[in-house]
């Protein structure tokens, strides 16, 4: 820019000049922005006179803003603003809303509240985040479970029994699920015998002679499978040993395996290895009995209660 | 106002100028490509092939480091040798304590990179690195600041220019933060882990004192020196105004350092400390945006600009998104905004439309200006570096925009009540209805890597043109010098 051109400008520069043609206009600070600022300053001095804001030696400005919760121990305090007491009052109302409610579920009966249509309405919110909060990192969020790993709620088979007794006792007191390892005093050619004879109970493709092998093997002392899963091979709820002919699996994943022979491998493994992690743990304690009643109901409607 | 391009071999140090620029870009595609990877993680989780190095918790890191230290330091390296040299018209005192701090600050960045994959970190955000990574950035950075001052000093100019006001401020306040919040103690001379001097609700608030003035310091008054001077440069305008400046600079830096609380709010914070930092942060608002009204003002007269000179529009709008997101800051640090923005993902757009926006605009838009400076020659293709505008911009508004809507729905979903006191949502659900707005912010991401590429590409082309239009200038002046 040349020097008459810069002259002719109604505002100057500073007069300094850097780098060649590095310069800097001194133009007043624009009102706009004065104006902005002094507004900010003012909307400052009104937060800080509401709100907690300046610190004097050990205590501080609590400001003008006031607020009463209800603490911990059920005494209603008041006190300058603060966040802990308005996430308190968050909980308190939602504490207060549910409380009708839940005080119901424990003088009724689970008939009485899976018949009404208000306490179903219930069960199904409450239960819901219950349940998504305690179960479904296991059970998944619809109940449906995983294959090898945990239980399916949705469907009728129930290892400990789908009543709502049943279902509450579960959740009372946990389940450990246990089977021996049969690798240890079974050869390979028995373990693939009663394999398919597992195989045969619920109507998968075996071999006839195997699973004829097998179902002797099952029912001798050798193996000593019906104790556990019964003469009938249908289980036995209070040992939680599931029902094996009806198609249902949990542990060994026979519809995700390719071919018999690959449904007769993954049952094989379950015999060969046995299982010790089927462990559910126990909920008294931990949630409230009014809490593991709504569970309780909400398990049952999933789909399988009995 | 003898000074031009041409006398700088021998009067400047601008080799060293030229190294962490070269750096920059090469950090810019490595740290971009790990956010783009991990952004996609998120999306598509399959990606952590459930290996520890993979995860997100390690990669996190790696790109924060690689894009703030790496990209945009050696963006802030080079600039300021560049400025500071330029401005006031004298060499860098020491030739040896520059190139320290080159090799220095690339070893930082190559160790924390490794260390974080390797699983070590200190769990304090933008400072991760371990004790022994601390102590080297500790030293590097007092070489930096006496390379700075000692410079200044040497000065052939009377005045210190505007720009290097904001470049000593930042080199002075990155100190002054690192220093403090790694203060530590190594759990033996040969372990990697240590333990932070501070405790508890003490220690949170001396990290965010750090993270918020990290933000201040180091991706505002750096970038906004930078700012002044090459937008200036590059619109052949004088500054709009010196006074602004001034009272900007002041105002920005007594300002800055009250705001960390405001990270911290509905948490263990006593109330009156993140209460007090949420006003600092509204009055920090119009200091901010001095830098902002001061850089686009200098264009007013020269607006047509905008349409010829793609590099002037990486700086204008890298002015434009600074505004927004210094306006977004202190509403977000409102309580009441707070309540429903704090640990959701607006978060995150938040500082992307500040660091894509405003940090990483501004920094093309000066590489684009200064390397082809520095190597004495043009940029290579002009039509790529409108390319990489576009791709950068439409990055940036997906991402923002996505991150936007995926933070107001967790916010909403996290604290939605059922008329029977019951949460309406578990936290599952709202992660998975973050999907699609994921794999939106991967997208943009991809634009933004892209651009950056493009440029890494075009700018090693300049580069190689700029080098042969040299030797061919050298052989002619040899094949002369043998005549004669």
């Amino acid at each position: 820019m040349s020097e008459q051109k810069l002259q002719s400008q109604t505002v100057q520069t500073t007069g300094h000049a850097w780098d060649g043609d590095l310069q800097e206009y001194n133009n007043p600070l624009p009102v706009w922005w004065v104006y902005t600022f002094y507004a900010t300053v003012i909307f400052s001095i009104v937060y800080w006179v509401i709100y907690p804001s300046w610190p004097i030696g050990k205590d501080w400005i609590g400001g003008m803003s006031k607020i009463t919760y209800v603490n911990s121990e059920g005494e209603t305090k008041t006190h300058s603003w603060n966040t802990r007491a308005l996430l308190l009052q968050d909980l308190n109302k939602a504490a207060a809303e549910q409380k009708p409610y839940f005080d119901k579920v424990s003088g009724m009966s689970y008939a009485q509240i899976a018949q009404d249509p208000e306490m179903n309405a219930f069960i199904l919110s409450a239960g819901r985040a219950l349940f998504a909060d305690n179960c479904a990192p296991c059970h998944q969020a619809g109940g449906q479970g995983v294959v090898g790993f945990f239980p399916n709620l949705t469907d009728d088979d129930w290892l400990y029994g789908g009543s709502y007794d049943e279902i509450h006792q579960t959740l009372m007191i946990g389940r450990r699920g246990y089977m021996p390892a049969f690798g240890e005093v079974l050869n390979g050619d028995q373990i693939d015998q009663l394999a398919n004879y597992v195989a045969k109970l619920s109507g998968s493709g075996h071999d006839a002679a195997k699973a004829a092998a097998g179902d002797a093997l099952f029912h001798s002392e050798t193996a000593a499978c019906f104790y556990c899963h019964g003469d009938d091979a249908k289980g036995r709820k209070d040992l939680g040993a599931p029902n094996l002919t009806d198609n249902i699996w949990l542990w060994a994943d026979v519809p995700g395996a390719s071919g018999d022979e690959g449904k007769i491998a993954a049952i094989r493994g379950v015999i060969a290895g046995g299982l010790n992690k089927g462990v559910m743990p126990a909920w008294a304690g931990r949630l409230s009995p009014e809490q593991i009643k709504v569970l309780t109901v909400y398990v049952h409607e999933l789909g399988g209660g009995q | 106002m003898a000074v031009t391009t041409y006398s700088g071999a021998e009067q400047y140090n601008f080799d060293i100028v030229k190294k962490f620029a070269v750096m920059s870009l090469v950090w810019a595609v490595v740290g971009m490509f790990v956010g783009v990877y991990i952004a996609s993680e998120l999306a598509w989780p399959f990606l952590n092939f459930d290996s520890p190095y993979f995860s997100f918790g390690r990669f996190r890191p790696v790109h924060t480091s690689a894009v703030i230290f790496g990209f945009g330091g050696s963006a802030l390296f080079a600039t300021s040798y560049y400025v500071v040299q330029r401005t006031c018209q004298t060499r860098l005192i020491s030739d040896g304590m520059a190139s320290f701090t080159f090799w220095g600050w690339q070893t930082i960045i190559v160790t924390a990179a490794l260390s974080y994959v390797m699983g070590y970190s200190q769990g304090r955000e933008y400072a991760e690195m371990e004790w022994p990574i601390d102590i080297l950035i500790e030293v590097v950075w007092v070489t930096y600041l006496i390379l700075f001052v000692g410079t200044i000093m040497r000065r052939k100019q009377p005045h210190i220019y505007v720009a290097n006001w904001f470049y000593l401020s930042f080199i002075l306040a990155t100190a002054l933060l690192h220093t403090f919040n790694n203060l530590s103690m190594p759990v033996d001379l040969f372990s990697m882990k240590s333990y932070s001097l501070f405790s508890g609700t003490q220690d949170a608030m001396t990290q965010w004192w750090y993270g918020h003035n990290a933000v201040g310091f180091f991706l505002t008054a750096a970038f906004l020196g930078m700012m002044y001077y090459f937008v200036p440069k590059q619109a052949g305008r004088p500054i709009y105004s010196y006074r602004l400046s001034i009272v900007h600079f002041w105002a920005l830096s007594f300002m800055y350092m009250w705001v960390g609380g405001h990270h911290l709010h509905w948490t263990a914070l006593p109330d009156w400390t993140s209460s007090l930092a949420a006003a600092f942060s509204i009055l920090l608002l119009m200091p901010s945006w001095g830098g902002m009204i001061n850089g686009i003002m200098t264009l007013s007269g020269a607006w047509d600009k905008l349409r010829t000179d793609p590099v002037m529009r990486f700086m204008i709008v890298a002015l434009s998104f600074y505004g927004m997101s210094t306006f977004e800051g202190p509403m977000m640090s409102l309580k009441e905004v707070n309540a429903l923005s704090h640990y959701t993902d607006w978060t995150v757009g938040h500082v992307h439309s500040g660091a894509l926006g405003w940090v990483a605009m501004i920094s093309f838009g000066s590489l684009y200006h200064m390397i082809p400076k520095l190597w004495d020659t043009k940029i290579y293709s002009r039509k790529l570096v409108e390319w990489h505008f576009w791709l950068a911009t439409i990055g940036i508004v997906l991402y923002i925009v996505a991150m936007w809507i995926s933070g107001i729905t967790q916010g909403l979903m996290w604290r939605a009540f059922d008329e029977f006191g019951n949460l309406q949502y578990s936290f599952a659900e709202s992660v998975a209805a973050m999907m699609p707005f994921y794999a939106m912010r991967a997208i943009g991401g991809m634009f933004f890597l892209t651009g950056a590429t493009l440029m890494a590409v075009n700018m090693y082309m300049t580069i190689r043109q700029g080098k042969r239009e040299n030797a061919a200038l050298e052989a002619k002046l040899a094949a002369k010098m043998a005549h004669a």
